[in-house]
């Protein structure tokens, strides 16, 4: 165990030793009056190689796989969890990470014209290869956002099932803003709205970092609230879960079912044994089903015609909007200062009747987009309403496939392995049980 | 022991994080608010240096402490932030892992039933249900309700026009102004009718000499100094003067040169205690008057607007603020119809006014991005009337009653003093340093959509209007030359260079030009492809404003007199 610690201390040290040395990309003007100038302190445009950051991500992944299935060790996935954070959140700023690069990916399908350079797909891809093959385990330790609040995550509560399963629906949203606006030109959301990177940066805007240290200081009690209430890549990591190979297991052997589990985790990703005592017959669900079926494209439909009617609300996401909006305003006399992005624009060879031509051209590509989200949004809702309503039998306690971040934290309350097995209350449960 | 130990770390250090916190907040709100270059003392020192003509070098070595002194308290302040967020981190840091070690110390381990409550699972289960449909009904509802409130307000979304109906019905209600054929029968603006160079009468005297006094009807003193061109109406010419300290207006019989009337202008609420810099060619009197019917306006270089009819009585006055302009406000007025135009362009919160006549009150305004030193021009096109003005960026046409823009093209740069040229259908607009541009219309357009038909990039006026007789375009500059363009095809159709420069703009007079150079020497020559002069006048003074033409008679201000030259056959 020691050795394997040695060997990621001792990456970390070679990475950070890694020097960067400055170049000047324009000469500097020589002054007569013996000014010098100061020492130039511009960094090189890639200080790490990509190979080398793509390579740490595979270890970090594949060395959590191992941690989650093999060893199912808590403390090592915390170990790794403290790395990744810093590593990929303080000392490589928190760029690329995976879930910014869905951007550059969705932006390359939209916009052919576009690349995605081989490190941001290998970013993009390897998180949701290994959720194929063994869950979450990106979620669990190598997300440096992740990573940040799994250390705030002290006193975790459990949400209410509903209440965990309706704001699971922000994700969706998130996911579906992401791509319209990457498809209507408005740029990249994810990283504009990116709660922490200001602190990885150790710069941001005033409201970045209060919006980021709310979310912190709300992960002490609700754990993780970014990861399972608004980050889009984890929609995608859900989805590809849901068929993992191997995924964690809270018990490796036989579930006793003793409940001891049921409280561990923070996240609402346990689901639990099917009881028998049905309080609707099969016949009355079946019909409920079929009338859901039936009504979901009157839903889609609603939704989407909410999404073109509230199009110009979305729109103004957009800068072309916002500016065109500001520098009429200023025309009608509505302000009567100019603020730095007008007078950008009044310095440049744009005339305003140009402008609002392009923010009309905008809105209404915008309402078509916005008309897919509220789709997109209508079928979301749909199905967890069509899931809520299937009941698929589960005789365990046993992980959610899709909802579970392989941190790891349930493993230790199973009276069948782990620490509680060494204890007098494995025996207690079982008598419990052997009672019931 | 450890539990102690890991609560007392964790109180000490959450102590600190809020202290560091609350530090921090203060220190960027502080940083904030401060903008390290408009420190009142370093901003009173830079006034002092350029209040003095010659660099003072303790003032300067005083500025340059200053400014270093500034620019370290900001950066130091900066440097403090930085540190305070890695002490921070240190500290929430030692905070997680104090707290993290406590709970761990005290970890309780679940005490479960031996089964759930009966209809729990069933109860979770639909609650959640309900709970999406509730949250996607409130989605859409939020999302309609946000709709319903969300306008998007620029041109093409239903936004207002800068003037309602009710004020075109206004302006259009009040009939009792000169006609646009009365309008051409007098000289009422900078470069007369419509500002655009062209005079109605074309019998203009063609020969005169102020030396022998050849066709010098009279000749008389201008009482102040002043930039501005003389305005005629009827037999009743005017203009202004200024100086630091005083701003009159001069009407002036035609007939006699006799000076009818004076009235200097007294302190206006807002008019400042200092007058504007201004550049000494601009002066505090360079925009032009207008004469209107019954009333004339004048505006001073200090945001001063008076109007008074013909007898000399004060109809009204305003100071519009005083302008934000380094050489000085240039621009002359124009009225058509119950408007006055003020072309009030400065480096910021420029506009574009309209003012009834009859009081002075606001019609409309626009809101102009870019400073200027040229005047409106209001001229018939195809598309009907337009107000068209250049500034340091573009040609802006506005439908004058409305002020409704028209069309916008981006074609012009640097700090545009020539006025725009009409002649053809076609706009032609020109600064020195930047590039003259002729823009021409599609024929069948229902609106007007501006183009550029074509680009001339050399001999460019800097003061000097240009003008546009239908088949060519004339440029007169600062250097001497006069350069003429074939209208269609931006040719040279020829140029000529004189010995002296021109800041007064040319006039077509039937079908002839005139154009006076900064010595006083008008050259009169045919209109067309082939450069033919026809005469030359000298009237041995400086001039720099563009004379009046009126039946018969060109009246000319120089640099001290005014000027009435008419045929010696006249009576």
């Amino acid at each position: 165990m020691k050795s394997r610690y040695f060997a990621a201390a001792a990456l970390l040290l070679f990475v950070l030793a890694y020097e960067a040395k400055a170049q000047f990309r324009f000469p500097m003007p020589e002054f007569e009056s013996g000014y010098k100038h100061p020492e130039m302190n511009t960094p090189l445009p890639a200080r790490i190689p990509a190979a080398v950051d793509i390579t740490v991500l595979f270890v970090a992944l594949a060395v959590t796989a191992w941690a989650v299935l093999k060893s199912r060790s808590r403390s090592m996935v915390f170990l790794i969890a403290i790395f990744s954070l810093l590593y990929f959140g303080f000392y490589r700023k928190g760029c690329v990470c995976p879930v910014g690069s869905l951007q550059n990916v969705v932006n390359a399908i939209i916009d052919r014209s576009f690349g995605v350079p081989i490190i941001v797909m290998a970013f993009f891809l390897l998180p949701l290869v290994f959720a194929v093959y063994f869950g979450r385990v990106f979620c669990a330790a190598v997300c440096p956002l992740g990573a940040i609040q799994e250390m705030c995550a002290i006193s975790p509560i459990q949400l209410s099932r509903p209440v965990e399963i309706t704001l699971g629906l922000l994700p969706y949203a998130y996911l579906g803003l992401t791509v319209l606006s990457l498809a209507t030109g408005t740029g990249f959301l994810i990283c504009r709205y990116d709660p922490f990177i200001g602190f990885f940066r150790q710069g941001a805007s005033f409201n970045m970092f209060l919006t980021g240290g709310v979310l912190l200081l709300m992960g002490i009690f609700v754990a993780r609230p970014y990861c399972r209430f608004l980050c889009p890549y984890g929609v995608l990591l859900r989805w590809a879960s849901l068929f993992s190979k191997w995924h964690a297991s809270i018990t490796p052997a036989e579930c006793i079912q003793c409940r001891l589990c049921e409280s561990s985790c923070p996240y609402g990703a346990i689901v639990v044994p099917t009881p028998d005592d049905r309080s609707v017959d099969r016949r009355t669900g079946a019909r409920r089903l079929g009338l859901l079926l039936l009504l979901t494209p009157v839903i889609v439909g609603t939704t989407a015609w909410t999404g073109m009617t509230a199009h110009k609300l979305v729109a103004r996401l957009h800068p072309t909007v916002r500016l065109a909006e500001r520098v009429a305003a200023e025309e009608q006399g509505r302000f009567a200062e100019t603020t730095i992005d007008t007078d950008a624009f009044h310095a440049g060879k744009q005339m305003p009747a140009e402008l609002y031509a392009d923010a009309n051209a905008i809105k209404q590509q915008f309402k078509y987009a916005s008309a897919w989200f509220g789709a997109f949004m209508g079928l979301v809702i749909c199905g967890k309403l069509i899931r809520l309503s299937v009941i698929r039998k589960s005789s365990d306690y046993e992980a959610d496939r899709g909802a579970c971040l392989s941190c790891a934290r349930c493993f230790a309350y199973c009276p069948v392995v782990g620490p509680i097995s060494q204890s007098d209350l494995r025996q207690e449960c079982l008598d419990k049980h052997a009672q019931s | 022991m450890i539990w102690m130990a890991a609560v007392a770390v964790a109180v000490v250090s959450g102590l600190f994080s809020l202290i560091v916190s609350i530090l921090l907040i203060a220190n960027y709100v502080q940083v904030q608010a401060i903008t390290p270059l408009d420190n009142p003392e370093l901003l009173k020192l830079r006034q002092q240096l350029a209040a003095t003509p010659d660099a003072d070098a303790n003032l300067v070595t005083q500025i340059r402490a200053m400014d270093l002194l500034t620019r370290k308290a900001f950066f130091t302040s900066q440097a403090h932030l930085k540190m305070g967020g890695y002490l921070l981190l240190g500290g929430v840091a030692a905070l997680l892992a104090a707290w993290r070690t406590a709970a761990r110390c005290k970890t309780r381990l679940p005490q479960p039933d031996v089964a759930p409550p009966r209809g729990s699972y069933w109860m979770s289960r639909a609650r959640a249900g309900e709970l999406v449909g509730f949250a996607g009904a409130l989605w859409v509802v939020t999302a309609l309700v946000a709709a319903f409130f969300t306008r998007l307000d620029f041109p093409g979304t239903g936004v207002s026009a800068p003037a309602d109906s009710t004020q075109v019905a206004q302006a259009e209600s009040a009939a009792a102004y000169p006609s646009w054929e009365v309008m051409q029968q007098n000289w009422p603006s900078f470069r007369g009718p419509g500002g655009y160079g062209v005079a109605h009468y074309t019998t203009a005297p063609m020969k005169w000499d102020a030396g022998t006094g050849k066709n010098i009807k009279w000749k008389t003193e201008a009482p102040l100094p002043g930039a501005n061109s003389p305005v005629v109406w009827d037999n009743r010419l005017f203009l202004s003067g200024a100086t630091e300290s005083a701003r009159e207006v001069f009407c002036f019989d035609t007939e006699s040169g006799q000076l009818l009337w004076r009235r200097a202008l007294d302190k206006l609420p807002g008019t400042p205690d200092k007058p504007p810099k201004v550049g000494d060619e601009t002066g505090y009197a360079a925009p032009s008057m207008i004469a209107h019917g019954d009333c004339v306006c004048a505006i001073f270089a200090n945001g001063d607007l008076v109007s008074y009819d013909f007898e000399g009585n004060l109809r009204w006055a305003k100071n519009l603020g005083v302008p934000d302009n380094h050489y000085g406000h240039s621009s002359s007025l124009l009225a058509y119809q119950n408007l006055l135009f003020v072309q009030y362009d400065q480096n910021k919160n420029g506009k574009l006014l309209a003012l009834d006549l009859a009081d002075g009150h606001e019609v409309w305004a626009i809101n102009r991005q870019k400073i200027s030193w040229a005047s409106p021009i209001c001229v018939n096109t195809s598309f009907g009337l337009e107000l068209v003005v250049n500034s340091e960026k573009n040609v802006d046409a506005y439908d004058p009653l409305t002020g409704q823009p028209v069309w916008q093209l981006a074609c012009l740069d640097g700090e545009v003093a020539p006025s725009p040229a009409f002649g053809g259908g076609m706009f032609f607009v020109a600064n020195d340093n930047a590039i003259a541009t002729a823009i021409r219309f599609g024929a069948n357009e229902q609106t007007p959509k501006p183009e550029i038909a074509w680009q001339w990039d050399e001999a460019l006026p800097d003061v000097s209007s240009p003008l546009g007789t239908g088949q060519h375009f004339y440029v007169a500059t600062s250097r001497g030359q006069i350069v003429c363009l074939d209208s269609i095809t931006g040719k040279v159709a020829w140029g000529q260079d004189y010995d002296n420069g021109f800041y007064a703009s040319p006039v077509l007079v039937g079908d002839r030009i005139y154009a006076v150079d900064r010595r006083g020497t008008t050259y009169v020559f045919k209109t067309g492809p082939v450069y033919e002069l026809i005469a030359t006048s000298r009237l041995a003074e400086d001039v720099f404003a563009t004379p009046a033409f009126m039946d018969g008679r060109i009246y000319v201000r120089t640099e001290k007199h005014l000027f009435c030259i008419a045929n010696s056959n006249e009576p």
